[in-house]
């Protein structure tokens, strides 16, 4: 298979705080990798030491089959990005801003518009086109930001938290919508803390834990390697978390007037 | 979206910015959404009813107080020969200007951090962005010095001649430059040491402090024509190294006058090197720059809250309930922390401290006057003139949709909420400013107006309830601030009308009947608890 995507050792640090400590991780077409790991474990900072927003980093990163250095823009043309938390310059129209986006990347103004018409009226937000993105419900604007990210037919994409605020029909399109990616040879990283829509979607999963990677392989192999069930238990084995019935009974208690 | 006449000037430098290595048709499509979204600065979302080009040109006509304020420059520009001294003062006005509005202005084109994550994930190189980010600036920039300098331009060209002129085009661009590094690097400087968090509140106070200048600034102007004296000698001394504004004085002399000495040649050329070097600094910084924006993305250090048990047993001397008391908290709080609230108010607040004293120099002027017996402080009533748009403004909150809060809370009413925040008010803003006042006043006039200052206090809150009966919108911070219009405007005018009233009243009682002041003092202590207990009466 054709690899799109290979770190090696790659580290990052912020003054004396080591945040990456050499991780080294392969993707290929068509792949959907599910990229777990507790908060502050490093998910974003590879994201973004992929995506170019940040800079300074230890090994290497190749991207379809190029090392990515300074000064180089053109890669990112393949790529599509849905941050977490997503900051939109809302006071644009729906139309607007992803013509916009479009034309950033390389679109024709035309293109991008009657693409983005159909993507908005194909997942149901098709009235919202000519609105403000500011008077937009928390669902709507997470699709806005979906269809940006695919607006140039991506080959690789970076989905961080995608879901967030979907309804339940959405999200079931959504998923279709990543498979159909997949089967046309995209290569997806998809990240975020629900287990159970990780388990399910995932070709492969990447456990990240203090900086290293933890685990790596599907989930089947991931369940023949713990004793564990689920990808939730799994995580919890991972990263060595096991007090969480303690914990909350003690919230609990507190919650109810209690001391600690 | 319409395209802009400001873009289609630009293209025609097209070239220039190829040549820089600049993709310029994508730093004109970041560029015109830029532009798009300050034409929609106010979300119309609140101004439907408003008629359309009321907001397309919003910045544009705005621009007509900076056209105001360049006319002061016409003495300075226009007439005499005294251009070290006068181009030193008229470009002292033009930095100072300019710089404070690129701060209260633009600092949201400087800081924006979307930039990043929306443009940088995007093919563009880093150059480009940069390039339209700067462009961006320079564009109002130019707006501003336009709209400053025209004017005195013009009349310069007809009355000191055309080398002038050009010499003053020149320079107040180089200026500009010079200003946007010089700003720029103080951010950076700032986002070293500090947090975001830091530099809002910093770029907050520079906001707080020009709107109180402008408003201060207006009424010294009208009132000081006579101080203009453009006979003034000014010789160069080596400490003048630091008078910025000379530096750009000094070209005057060497080739309008043809003086070669040696401070001016030096003065000439600090002119023009420095801020080609502090704009090179700036280029070179703006990799850091960047990087230290993420700051202001990221949480600030948290506090460790102080408490006082006699500031709380105060409070619960102030606020009866224990709902009250959270109240106050929480309306102190905002009022503390909400730099939209800060910005609204607090230029007023300060304008309310200095306006006794103007109406005090301005009624007595020419005349001796008996500070033992006169009753000029009475002046002090202006004070008040504050309370009628801070107790608008308490309506209001940049956070306004945080307010389903109040919906949800198991409250009978909302008495509570609106007494503490309305007496948060009084003892947080009010009163402090009242006290130093009254101090000042006690300094000039004697103790004997004690009584008379006690009486203008318990009135201070009598006028406070009277203002907020007055209000359409009476829950504390739930409305956005672009519902603020001009009815409302009217209505503070109104609300001024009855001050006069109660000047008069006061007048008459302290000069007509013996021991006035006191008894008024407490007639109106009596009254006071009587309609705030009216107003506030509980619906159980």
């Amino acid at each position: 298979m054709e690899e799109i995507l290979t770190i090696t050792n790659l580290t990052k640090s912020y003054g004396n705080k080591e945040i990456l400590k050499g991780i080294d991780l392969h993707a290929a077409r068509g792949e959907i990798i599910g990229y777990i790991g507790p908060n502050g474990a490093g998910k974003s900072t590879t994201v973004k030491l992929i995506l170019g927003l940040e800079g300074d980093f230890g090994g290497e990163i190749k991207l379809f089959g190029k090392s990515i250095g300074q000064d180089q823009i053109d890669y990112k043309r393949r790529i599509g990005y849905v941050p977490e938390i997503a900051d939109v310059y809302d006071n644009l129209t729906g139309y607007e801003y992803l013509t916009f986006i479009g034309q950033l990347y390389g679109l024709e103004l035309e293109e991008a518009a009657d693409k983005s018409k159909s993507l908005m009226e194909l997942f149901g937000v098709g009235e919202a086109y000519h609105s403000r993105i500011s008077s937009y419900s928390k669902g709507m604007r997470q699709k806005l930001l979906i269809i940006a990210s695919l607006i140039h037919n991506p080959d690789l994409l970076f989905l961080d938290e995608p879901i967030n605020g979907l309804d339940a029909n959405s999200v079931m399109i959504f998923k279709e919508i990543l498979t159909q990616l997949a089967a046309n040879g995209k290569t997806i990283f998809y990240s975020s803390h629900i287990m159970d829509v990780v388990e399910k979607i995932s070709s492969r999963i990447i456990l990240l834990y203090d900086g290293k990677i933890a685990a790596d392989g599907t989930f089947a192999q991931l369940k023949a390697d713990n004793t564990e069930g689920t990808l939730e238990r799994i995580f919890n084995q991972l990263t060595g978390f096991h007090e969480h019935q303690e914990i909350g009974e003690k919230f609990v208690s507190v919650v109810r007037g209690g001391q600690l | 979206m319409t395209d802009f006449k400001t873009l289609r000037l630009l293209d025609k430098f097209r070239w220039l910015f190829i040549k820089m290595g600049i993709d310029y048709d994508m730093m004109r499509k970041i560029l015109h959404i830029k532009l798009t979204m300050d034409e929609r600065k106010v979300p119309t979302l609140f101004n439907q009813n408003k008629k359309k080009d009321n907001q397309k040109y919003g910045y544009i006509k705005s621009l007509w107080i900076y056209m105001l304020f360049g006319l002061i420059l016409i003495p300075l520009m226009g007439f005499g020969q005294n251009f070290l001294f006068q181009m030193s003062i008229a470009f002292a006005m033009i930095i100072f200007l300019i710089m404070t509005s690129l701060i209260s202005d633009f600092s949201s084109v400087l800081l924006d951090v979307r930039d990043k994550s929306i443009l940088s994930t995007k093919p563009i190189s880093a150059k480009t962005i940069n390039a339209a980010k700067f462009m961006h600036i320079f564009i109002y920039l130019s707006y501003l010095t336009l709209a400053l300098t025209a004017i005195p331009l013009i009349v310069s060209l007809f009355t000191q001649g055309i080398v002038f002129f050009i010499l003053t085009g020149l320079e107040i661009l180089l200026m500009n430059l010079f200003i946007v590094a010089i700003t720029a690097i103080l951010y950076i400087a700032i986002l070293r040491f500090f947090d975001g968090e830091k530099l809002k509140d910093m770029i907050n106070y520079v906001q707080i402090a020009l709107s109180l200048m402008l408003m201060i600034g207006y009424q010294v102007l009208i009132r000081s024509f006579e101080f203009v004296n453009l006979d003034m000698v000014v010789s160069f001394h080596w400490w003048n190294l630091f008078l910025i504004p000379m530096w750009f004085a000094a070209p005057y002399e060497l080739i309008l006058h043809g003086d070669t000495s040696l401070l001016t040649v030096i003065y000439t050329i600090l002119a023009v090197i420095v801020p080609i070097i502090s704009i090179w600094i700036y280029i070179k910084l703006i990799p850091t720059f960047e990087r230290n924006l993420q700051k202001l993305l990221s949480t600030s250090k948290s506090k460790k809250e102080k408490n006082n048990r006699l500031k709380s047993f105060l409070l619960t001397i102030v606020c009866r309930t224990h709902e009250e008391r959270a109240f106050y908290r929480f309306a102190a709080l905002m009022m503390k922390q909400e730099r939209e609230f800060k910005l609204k108010v607090y230029p007023s607040l300060g304008f309310s401290f200095i306006i006794p004293f103007i109406f005090m120099f301005t009624f007595s002027r020419g005349e001796e006057v008996d500070y033992a017996s006169s009753m000029s402080y009475l002046n002090i009533y202006f004070s008040m003139m504050i309370i009628p748009s801070a107790v608008l403004m308490l309506g209001h909150s940049a956070k306004y949709k945080a307010a389903w809060i109040y919906k949800t809370l198991p409250l009978k009413d909302y008495t509570d909420l609106q007494k503490g925040s309305l007496k948060a008010f009084l003892i947080k803003l009010y009163t402090p400013l009242f006290l130093v006042l009254s101090i000042v006043f006690s300094y000039i006039y004697g103790i004997r107006i004690i009584p008379d200052l006690l009486a203008v206090l318990v009135t201070s809150w009598l006028y406070t309830i009277f203002c907020f009966v007055m209000m359409t919108n009476k829950l504390p911070f739930t409305k956005p601030y672009d519902e603020v219009n001009d009815a409302q405007g009217w209505k503070i005018l109104l609300l001024l009308l009855p001050l006069g009233l109660l000047v008069g009243l006061h007048y008459i009682i302290a000069s007509q009947i013996t021991y006035g002041s006191t008894i008024y003092f407490i007639v109106l202590f009596f009254i006071n608890i009587l309609i705030w207990k009216l107003v506030f009466k509980s619906k159980k």
